[in-house]
């Protein structure tokens, strides 16, 4: 599809706040890109021309935030109002191959819908989630650079473009850490690797992967990013649309890279 | 009888005034929390008595609320119009006169800058308090019709190390833990960067911490809201959040010294917030502003409803009729008098032509945000309020909010001039206590606690240098809108020196934040004042307040920088002790392409290292004699046109020459400067100094900055030529930081010393 084909949507409820930048970062690239809230998809108070469904667009993005004050657990009531009344939208559109970009707490909404890890390709959204975004080691939110060494092998769409080894994303976020089920954790990263579901990781100035700052919330395998089976859904702490305009400018190419793919489908 | 109930369905008292002598006055004032004194409660006796009738509780609470010195600024006013308000410069869109000054940004944007003291709730109920705090301060910013783009929060408490505590007081570093926290959980909810401050411990503060916030927004010129009503016939609409009996009486108990009881007996004067029903006010504001459909906006804060709507209607020479059953509440049973001047938080009132009421209504639905038509504006100067169709007020509004003013007397103390600074016993161990010490030592701790990169446009950030251990910047740089131009900000002040000589401190806080500005390589363009003192009521703390304006204002005319806003905040006082003189500085510069900012940290091996400015002796308040115990009242002096000298050279020098860093010359003079710039780099370097070593390393006289520099010798004469000073002290590189035959110590252990100094009282 033509550039000018593609529509994004950033998605927001009370308390997403990352929104503005995220638009801007996909219109730097020309496409038309607005933000959301999520009540125009299902609210009956929202009036005709402001109504919109999911089939408008071609590439969604959970932007960073507190959505609804993260007070249950970060992404949890996003998430439960997503599932209530768009879950089979949702689904069609992870299986028709359209990328979703979910970004720090994005990435926590994913993560709470089931969306991610994402093993089945015919149930994109799991029943249950299968791994929690933890509160940090050092229990507390945490802004700093993070250094990610990229390590997808060609399955994420978001990150084909990408020429770097290590790019550096700011993290910013008090409950980032990865953890899968209790007992299962090989299994998870073993399955994750197979299926080459593993995106960033964690690793410090020499690109080894280390502990506490580089690894900023004790993430299990210095995972920082995951794609889903079909590598069109990215979940990510760390914040590319940060490490946009100056002085680093690494986080284009996850952009660039999902655009890419859009103009090829 | 002094109250007498009327007759109404709901609870509404006449208070007999007219009857009352001086004694009862006084009785009414300290029963109804009024905070009037008696010369004031006359003024009211005097009024009610031409109109031929009592008040009802809700108008006396409406003047105490009008006439306390939080929103009337009686005390201060006077000498501030004397003395700091009568410099101009034409970029200055709106200064002092509403909730935030509007200053041009380029041809598209103004910026718009607010600075606000939140020191009474902070003392009683840290986190609560510095929360609120962030939470007022940015809708003074929203309610000019801007979006904020930067918060700023220097904080001031007691040692960290303190001990005997007096009853009804918080340990520090309770007090610092719980702003800080409210700080970061309102902060980053509402997704807006807190990007610099400062923190400075100081026995003065032990019973009264000083929490300040400043918050700078972005607005389209064609789109700067007026916090006044549009004009007869609009209507009022309250949005945001439900009113309840939070924050009663904040104003009035943050105009009058906190006792040890204020613990139990003020808690109520402390809102809360809810940064969820501020995220989408935010939004919800900004989209009805960016459809041109409001004709006035302004924030509820000190006196709630009381106040804006009077000052509202003052403004637009207005009046108003209030339906005050209208007001959504969050607990049933309130008293009309509560309903009008409750403080609590996350609400705007706008003012909205009828035809346009139901589109404003539908944007606020939308967003969540509950919205009511609560009034409207009439075409008299009277304010008239229903209740459930009783007229329970009807007052000119003149007189209420025209309120009083005072020139308080004040008395100047002089100290005697000591000046016993000499040679350290050790100097390298002095060098390392300073940088240890937890006035000095880094600031990551609390930094890394806020997210000051969310909105993607922080481009010199508050920690600089080499990744996760970076040192402190001079000021912060963002970049609020689509060009390349940026803002710089910074909050300076240093209360040894203020407390030591208020007039030469408050200029030398004037001096630093300029060089902070002009470190980053932004043009200083305009700043705003958050002036903390004691009572103003005691002659010797006016005399304080008084000589701190002074030199502000001898500063900025001097050097010819706009004051757009400000807050006066007195009474931080118990009967233990007042604060120091506190004159919190929030500057702001512009930086014509943010590409060209410049950072503290040294950049490569083997350049050159140029000293800019003229080194005397000046101890008085320095970090040297914090350390070493020695004595001195010498408070480093400046002048305005000397600064503005060195100013415009540094700037030019920027433009001529490549300068890699460059960083300001502040606590602990010379020497903690450079061992700053090797800590956010982990590059040494090797110096020469002339003259006596321990005057040249750690005397803090003003109008300094050291830089890195290609062109050395170049930059030397570029500087002499203009008859300034400039010497060639050294060179960058190697792993530890050498003055030749004075000291040498590694890096590493520079690092360690300061990395440690705050973590060692907070933990990491």
């Amino acid at each position: 599809m033509d550039r000018d084909e593609i529509r994004v949507a950033v998605l927001r409820i009370e308390g997403t706040n990352c929104e503005d930048e995220t638009v801007k970062a996909f219109r730097e690239f020309g496409v038309f890109c607005e933000s959301v809230h999520l009540k125009q998809f299902y609210s009956d108070m929202i009036r005709d021309k402001e109504q919109r469904t999911f089939t408008d667009y071609n590439c969604l993005v959970f932007p960073g935030g507190f959505s609804a004050g993260d007070y249950v657990r970060a992404g949890a009531i996003f998430s439960a109002r997503l599932k209530s009344v768009l879950q089979n939208d949702l689904e069609d559109f992870i299986k028709q191959g359209y990328p979703i970009l979910g970004i720090c707490n994005g990435f926590q909404v994913l993560v709470e819908l089931g969306a991610l890890p994402g093993f089945d390709e015919d149930r994109p959204i799991a029943e249950k989630p299968e791994m929690v975004l933890g509160i940090n080691d050092s229990n507390r939110f945490e802004c700093r650079p993070s250094l990610l060494k990229h390590e997808n092998r060609g399955k994420c769409i978001f990150t084909r473009k990408l020429e770097k080894d290590v790019v550096m994303f700011p993290v910013a976020h008090a409950e980032g850490k990865v953890i899968f089920p209790k007992g299962k954790e090989k299994e998870y990263i073993d399955g994750l690797v197979q299926n080459d579901q593993i995106v960033f990781r964690y690793v410090d100035t020499k690109g080894s992967y280390a502990g506490y700052p580089w690894n900023p919330n004790g993430s299990t395998y210095n995972i920082a990013g995951i794609c889903n089976i079909t590598g069109n859904v990215l979940g990510l702490m760390p914040h590319p649309e940060r490490a946009f305009w100056y002085p680093n400018t690494d986080g284009r190419a996850v952009i660039e890279s999902a655009l890419d793919y859009l103009g090829r489908i | 009888m002094l109250y007498k109930r009327a007759d109404t369905p709901f609870e509404l008292y006449e208070i007999n005034v007219l009857d009352a002598n001086d004694e009862d006055l006084v009785k009414i004032s300290q029963e109804l929390g009024l905070a009037l004194n008696i010369e004031e409660m006359k003024k009211i006796k005097e009024h009610f008595a031409s109109k031929g009738r009592n008040p009802y509780d809700i108008e006396l609470q409406s003047i105490a609320q009008a006439w306390s010195e939080h929103c009337c600024y009686k005390s201060s006013k006077c000498y501030l119009k004397q003395l700091l308000f009568d410099v101009d410069a034409e970029y200055v869109i709106s200064a002092i006169k509403e909730d935030a000054g509007v200053v041009e940004f380029d041809d598209e944007y103004a910026y718009v800058v607010a600075f606000e003291s939140h020191n009474h709730p902070s003392a009683i109920e840290p986190y609560g308090g510095a929360a609120t705090g962030i939470g007022g301060i940015l809708r003074d910013i929203l309610c000019m019709g801007a979006q904020p783009v930067a918060l700023i929060d220097p904080l001031f408490f007691g040692r960290p190390d303190s001990e005997d505590i007096p009853k009804g007081t918080k340990h520090p570093l309770y007090l610092l833990s719980g702003v800080v926290s409210g700080i970061r959980d309102y902060g980053n909810r509402v997704g807006i960067p807190t990007v610099a401050g400062m923190l400075f411990f100081h026995d003065g503060y032990l019973t009264n911490c000083i929490v300040n916030v400043g918050c700078v927004g972005i607005a389209r010129k064609d789109r700067i809201i007026r916090s006044k009503a549009g004009g007869a016939g609009d209507l009022f609409i309250l949005a945001g959040g439900a009113t309840g009996r939070d924050g009663i009486h904040g104003v009035t108990f943050a105009s009058a010294e906190l006792e040890e009881e204020s613990e139990e007996k003020s808690r109520s004067a402390v809102q809360l917030g809810n940064p969820i029903i501020k995220e989408p006010l935010i939004h919800a504001c900004l989209e009805v502003v960016e459809k041109g459909l409001l004709t006035g906006m302004k924030d509820l804060g000190g006196g709630g409803l009381s106040c804006v709507i009077g000052e509202m209607s003052l403004a637009a020479g207005c009046g108003a009729e209030v339906w005050l059953e209208k007001v959504p509440l969050k607990e049933e049973g309130m008293a009309p008098w509560e309903i009008w001047i409750s403080e609590s938080q996350e609400r705007m009132m706008l003012t909205v032509k009828p035809k346009d009421v139901d589109e404003v209504l539908y944007i606020f639905q939308k967003w969540d945000v509950p919205a009511v038509v609560v009034g409207r504006v009439t075409d008299d100067r009277i304010l008239r309020i229903y209740y459930h169709n009783y007229k329970i007020y009807e007052m000119d509004i003149d007189f209420v909010v025209s309120a009083v003013e005072y020139c308080r007397p004040y008395v100047i103390k002089h100290a005697e001039v000591v000046d016993a600074v000499s040679k350290p016993a050790d100097i390298e161990k002095t060098l390392l206590e300073m940088l240890s010490h937890y006035n000095v030592a880094s600031r990551e701790w609390i930094i890394r606690q806020y997210d000051h990169e969310v909105r993607a446009s922080t481009v010199v950030k508050p920690l600089q240098g080499r990744i996760n251990r970076e040192g402190h910047g001079d000021a912060a740089v963002i970049r609020p809108a689509n060009s390349w131009k940026g803002i710089a900000v910074t909050a300076d002040v240093n209360p040894w020196m203020t407390s030591m000589d208020p007039y030469w401190g408050t200029a030398s806080a004037f001096d630093e934040m300029v060089r902070n500005l002009v470190a980053v390589n932004s043009v200083p363009h305009s700043f705003a004042d958050c002036l903390n003192f004691g009572n103003p009521e005691k002659q010797e703390r006016m005399g304080e307040f008084v000589e701190s304006v002074k030199a502000l204002g001898w500063m900025a005319r001097g050097f010819g920088l706009p004051c757009v806003s400000g807050n006066v905040s007195f009474y931080n006082e118990t009967p233990h002790m007042s604060v120091p003189p506190t004159p919190t500085l929030m500057g702001i510069g512009i930086v014509e392409n943010v590409r060209d900012a410049i950072t503290a940290d040294f950049k490569r091996k083997g350049s050159g290292i140029v000293l800019v400015g003229e080194t005397s002796k000046e101890f008085g308040g320095s970090l040297y004699c914090a350390v070493t115990g020695m004595k001195s009242t010498v408070v480093p002096e400046t002048s305005p046109e000397k600064l503005s000298e060195y100013t415009k050279a540094m700037l030019e020098a920027f433009r001529e020459f490549k300068v890699y860093s460059c960083h300001d010359v502040a606590e602990g003079g010379l020497a903690v400067a450079i061992a700053e710039m090797c800590v956010a780099s982990g590059m040494g370097c090797s110096i020469d100094v002339e003259g006596e070593a321990y005057i040249t390393l750690f005397s803090e006289s003003n109008t300094r900055w050291i830089m890195e520099v290609r062109e050395v010798e170049e930059v030397v004469r570029f500087f002499t030529k203009k008859g300034l000073k400039a010497s060639h002290i050294g060179y960058t590189g190697g792993k530890s930081f050498d003055v030749e035959g004075v000291l040498s110590v590694a890096v590493e252990e520079l690092d360690e010393a300061w990395r440690d100094g705050l973590t060692r009282f907070t933990g990491w």
